[in-house]
C-alpha cells in the first residue's frame, strides 16, 4: 500500500467567523477593524464550566477545536498530537512580563507560568484526551502550521502511524498586535488580523473522508531555481503534473511585502492558474496557514470555490475543484507546498 | 526497528565547559558548575545556578559578530555549541546547503522581551529587539550564522525540546528526505522562568540532590548542544567517522498533569520502552542511563518507579548530571546526549554529584565513574511539563569504526 493520501477526516476551526462551523463559505463576515478577536463559541457544551473557568481564551479554544475535531472523524485516540503555534500562550505570558517588569520578582503566580509556555496547548489535549502517543510542538513564526502537518505525513507516510490530531493556535491579544504591528508582521497595510485555532484529524482510511493530503514540500531559503525544483519534487510525490492543480490558494493578506512574494512565485510557476486566497476573510496571525488548509479542505469537501475567494474572478472560474495547492512563507524565508486532492 | 544514525559531531556551552574536553574534564574531576548567580540580572540571589561563565559581549566577541547585531543569549551559545558540532563533522557550506536544522528552545528571545518589554509597548519606536522573541527566528539566527540550510524548524516541548528536536531531525534522515540534520537545542537562563520555577516552589536554595533522600528542588541551569546527524550512506560518501550512534528514541505523552509526573511514572517508562524497541535491544543491553533527575521530589520519585518497571531489579548504573550543569531546560535533551557520547567515547560513568541518602523507593545512582563492564549502549532521559516525555537511545560506534 502507498502511503501518499492522508486522508482529512475533520476539521474545525474557531476565528473570527462564525466558529465551528462552515457558514462562512457561505454567508462571510467582513470586519472594518483590522484588529478583531475570535468569536467564541458557547464553551459550555465543550468544556465543563469549572475547567474553562481556569483556562484563558487560547487554550479553551484549542481543547474545543480539538475535541470537536476528535469527535467527528470518529477517532477517540489518534496516534499522534501535533501543534504548531507561533507566539504560544500570550496572554499569559503577558500578564507574567507584566508583574516581572512592574512589580519586581516577588509576586508571581504558578499558575500564569504553567500555562504560558508553547507546548501547554498539546499536552492540555494529551491530558484532556487521555492520549499517551507521539506528541510535539512546533513554534517556527508563519509555519507553526506546516511544521506540524509536515510531521504528521511525513510519520504516516513511513508507516511510523496511522491518524494524527494536528493543530495550530495562535491569540493575538491587545498587547500583541501592538507588538505584532510594530514587527510589520499583522495588521500592515489593508491587512486585518485574525485570531486561529484550526484542528484537523487524519487518518490513514479513505471512509468518509472527502479530501487527502497528497504531498508536503517545505524549503528554506530557496533561489528561484529551487522553489521550481522544490514544486516538480512536490507534484512528483503526488504522482500528479501543474495541469493537475484546479487552483492555487496563497497568503496573501494585504500586506503588501509579503503579499509580492506570493505574486512572484505565481508569475514564476502558476501563471496561468486561478489563484485563490483566504487571509482577508479569516484575517492573519503566526498560525493563519491553518485557515488555507481549511479553507482548501471546505472548497474540496463541498465541492465548489465561494466566489469571494478568488483573487480574480476575471481569471475564470472553477467548478468542481480537484487538487488545491497551498503555498505559504515566513517572513520570504521558508516557504511551504502542501497539495490537497478531494477523494 | 528503525535505523541507525550515525552521529558525526557533537559541541556543546554550559556551566562545566565550553566544549567537549572541557566537559569531559569536569565530568571526569566531579567539578560542578553552579553557583551563585554572576550573569543574570536577577533579585532572587538565593538561587544558585548554572551558568555558562560568559558574558554575552565576550560571546560575540569570539563568534566575531558585528557589535550592533541583534543576538540573544540563546543564539549566541547555540552558534558556539553548533560550531564546535559543524567543524567536528567537517561539514562545507555545500553540505548545509542541503542539511536540515533543527532547534529547541522555549524561552527564545525572552532574555530581550523581559529586559525591554515595557519599551516594547510604551516606545513609539520599533525596538530591534522585538522581532527576536520568538523561537523560529531564534533557530534561524544561530543556523544563519554557518550558511543557508535546506530546512529549518523549531521544536518548542519545554523540557523535552532538545530531545525532541533530535528525534525529529533522525525521523527525517530515517525517511530518506535529508542526508544531514543539525539537532539540538539552546537556552539561556532568564528571570521569565527562573521565576516561573520559583513561583513552582521547585527551585533548592541549597545545590541540588538528584535521588537523594534529603532532595528538594533543582537549580537551573543554561546551556546549548547540537549533534550532526547523518546517514550511513552520506557518512561514507564525505570519509568521515561517527562519534557515536542513535539506534533509536521514544516521544510520548504522561497525559497526566501540567506540572506532575503521572504516579507511577507511565510517561517516562513509555519513552524508554519505546526507545529500546525502536533500537531493537533488550532492557539487559542497557549499560547506564542518563536520567532526567531534576532533584525534584517528584521527578526523581516518579522516573525511579518507571526504571524499577521497566528494568525489575536489575536496573543499570544510573545517573542525573543536573548537580553538574543545573537543570538547562530546553536544552537538556542535547547536551545530556553529548555528556552520554563522552560516557561511551570514555569508557566511565558519570556520576551523580551531591548524592548520599538513599531515598524511599528511589534508585541507587550511580557514586563511582569506574564501570563494571563497556558503555555500549545508553539511554538518555528528558521529561517536559505537559508529559512531553522522551529518550533517545545512542550506542558506541565501535562496530562501525572496524568497517
Amino acid at each position: 500500500m502507498t502511503r501518499n493520501s492522508f486522508y482529512i477526516k475533520s476539521t474545525a476551526q474557531i476565528s473570527i467567523q462564525q466558529p465551528l462551523c462552515e457558514d462562512w463559505m457561505e454567508n462571510p463576515i467582513w470586519y472594518d477593524s483590522n484588529y478583531v478577536r475570535s468569536l467564541e463559541p458557547d464553551y459550555k457544551q465543550y468544556i465543563p464550566p469549572m475547567e474553562a473557568r481556569r483556562m484563558t481564551r487560547i487554550m479553551k479554544r484549542s481543547l474545543t477545536t480539538s475535541n470537536v475535531a476528535i469527535k467527528k472523524s470518529g477517532l477517540v485516540l489518534p496516534d499522534a498530537i501535533i501543534t504548531g503555534t507561533g507566539w504560544g500562550c500570550m496572554d499569559n505570558t503577558e500578564q507574567f512580563l507584566e508583574i516581572l517588569c512592574n512589580e519586581g520578582e516577588q509576586l508571581l503566580k504558578p499558575t500564569l507560568f504553567i500555562q504560558s509556555t508553547h507546548n501547554t496547548i498539546s499536552s492540555h489535549i494529551a491530558i484532556n484526551t487521555c492520549n499517551n502517543g507521539y506528541n510535539i510542538t512546533y513554534s517556527h513564526r508563519c509555519v507553526s502550521f506546516d511544521m506540524a502537518l509536515f510531521d504528521a505525513y511525513l510519520q504516516y507516510k513511513f508507516g511510523k502511524i496511522d491518524s494524527a490530531l494536528v493543530g495550530s493556535h495562535d491569540e493575538v491579544t491587545p498587547t500583541s498586535f501592538v507588538l505584532l504591528k510594530k514587527m510589520g508582521l499583522v495588521g500592515c497595510d489593508d491587512e486585518i488580523c485574525g485570531e486561529a485555532s484550526v484542528s484537523t484529524v487524519l487518518s490513514s482510511t479513505p471512509s468518509d473522508a472527502h479530501s487527502a493530503v497528497a504531498a508536503i514540500r517545505i524549503i528554506y531559503k530557496p533561489s528561484v531555481s529551487e522553489i521550481h525544483s522544490t514544486v516538480n519534487q512536490l507534484l512528483a510525490d503526488a504522482e500528479m503534473c501543474t495541469e493537475d492543480i484546479s487552483a492555487v490558494m496563497v497568503g496573501i493578506s494585504g500586506n503588501k511585502t509579503t503579499d509580492n512574494l506570493y505574486y512572484d512565485i505565481v508569475d514564476n510557476c502558476f501563471r496561468d492558474k486561478t489563484i485563490l486566497h483566504y487571509k482577508h476573510v479569516f484575517g492573519e496571525c503566526f498560525s493563519a496557514s491553518a485557515f488555507g488548509f481549511y479553507a482548501a479542505d471546505c472548497c474540496l469537501k463541498h465541492g465548489y470555490i465561494p466566489d469571494f475567494l478568488y483573487v480574480d474572478k476575471s481569471q475564470g472560474m472553477i467548478g468542481t475543484p480537484k487538487t488545491i495547492l497551498l503555498i505559504n512563507h515566513s517572513d520570504g524565508k521558508t516557504f511551504s507546498f502542501i497539495l490537497l486532492r478531494s477523494v | 526497528m528503525g535505523k541507525p544514525i550515525f552521529i558525526t559531531g557533537a559541541g556543546i556551552v554550559s556551566a562545566i565547559g565550553l566544549n567537549k574536553q572541557e566537559v569531559l574534564s569536569s565530568l571526569l574531576a566531579g567539578k560542578s558548575g553552579i553557583a551563585d548567580v554572576r550573569y543574570l540580572d536577577t533579585e532572587h540571589r538565593e538561587f544558585p545556578v548554572g551558568e555558562v561563565k560568559l558574558t554575552n559581549e565576550q560571546m560575540i566577541q569570539m563568534l566575531d559578530i558585528k557589535p550592533d547585531a541583534v543576538t540573544t543569549r540563546t543564539s549566541l551559545m547555540g552558534m558556539l555549541a553548533m560550531k564546535e558540532a559543524l567543524d567536528d563533522a567537517n561539514l562545507t557550506r555545500e553540505d548545509i546547503h542541503r542539511a536540515a536544522f533543527v532547534s529547541g528552545t522555549t524561552v527564545g528571545g525572552m532574555d530581550k522581551t523581559e529586559h525591554y518589554y515595557l519599551d516594547f509597548i510604551n516606545n513609539d519606536k520599533k525596538n530591534k529587539y522585538i522581532v527576536v522573541h520568538d523561537c523560529g527566528t531564534c533557530s534561524e539566527m544561530i543556523c544563519d550564522y554557518f550558511g543557508d540550510f535546506a530546512f529549518v524548524t523549531s521544536v518548542s516541548t519545554a523540557c523535552s525540546s532538545a530531545a525532541n528536536a533530535i528525534i525529529r531531525g533522525a525521523a527525517m534522515i530515517r525517511a530518506g528526505l535529508f542526508d544531514i540534520a543539525v539537532v539540538g537545542g539552546s537556552e539561556c537562563l532568564t528571570k521569565f522562568h527562573l521565576n516561573g520555577f520559583n513561583s513552582l516552589k521547585i527551585l533548592d536554595t541549597e545545590l541540588c540532590r538528584p535521588f537523594d533522600e534529603t532532595r528538594s528542588g533543582l537549580n537551573l541551569g543554561e546551556g546549548a548542544a547540537y549533534l550532526v546527524l547523518e546517514s550511513y550512506d552520506s557518512m561514507r560518501r564525505r570519509n568521515v567517522k561517527p562519534l557515536s550512534v542513535l539506534a533509536g528514541y521514544g516521544n510520548v505523552c504522561d497525559a497526566y498533569h501540567q506540572t506532575a509526573s503521572s504516579p507511577e511514572g507511565e510517561g517516562p517508562y513509555l519513552a524508554m520502552k519505546e526507545a529500546l524497541e525502536d533500537a531493537g535491544l533488550n532492557v539487559s543491553d542497557i549499560d547506564y542511563i542518563n536520567a532526567h533527575g531534576t532533584a525534584t521530589p517528584n521527578n526523581d520519585l516518579t522516573e525511579s518507579m518507571a526504571l524499577k518497571r521497566l528494568f525489575s531489579d536489575r536496573i543499570p548504573p544510573v545517573s542525573s548530571t543536573k548537580a553538574f550543569t543545573g537543570h538547562t531546560t530546553s536544552a537538556t535533551g542535547s547536551i545530556e546526549a553529548v555528556i552520554c557520547i563522552l560516557a561511551i567515547r570514555n569508557q566511565f560513568l558519570p556520576v551523580n554529584l551531591n548524592w548520599k541518602n538513599q531515598m524511599e523507593n528511589g534508585i541507587t545512582p550511580v557514586t563511582d565513574l569506574h564501570p563494571d563492564k563497556p558503555v555500549t549502549n545508553v539511554l538518555c532521559n528528558s521529561f517536559g511539563f505537559g508529559g512531553n516525555d522522551s529518550s533517545l537511545l545512542l550506542c558506541s560506534s565501535e562496530i562501525y569504526d572496524k568497517e
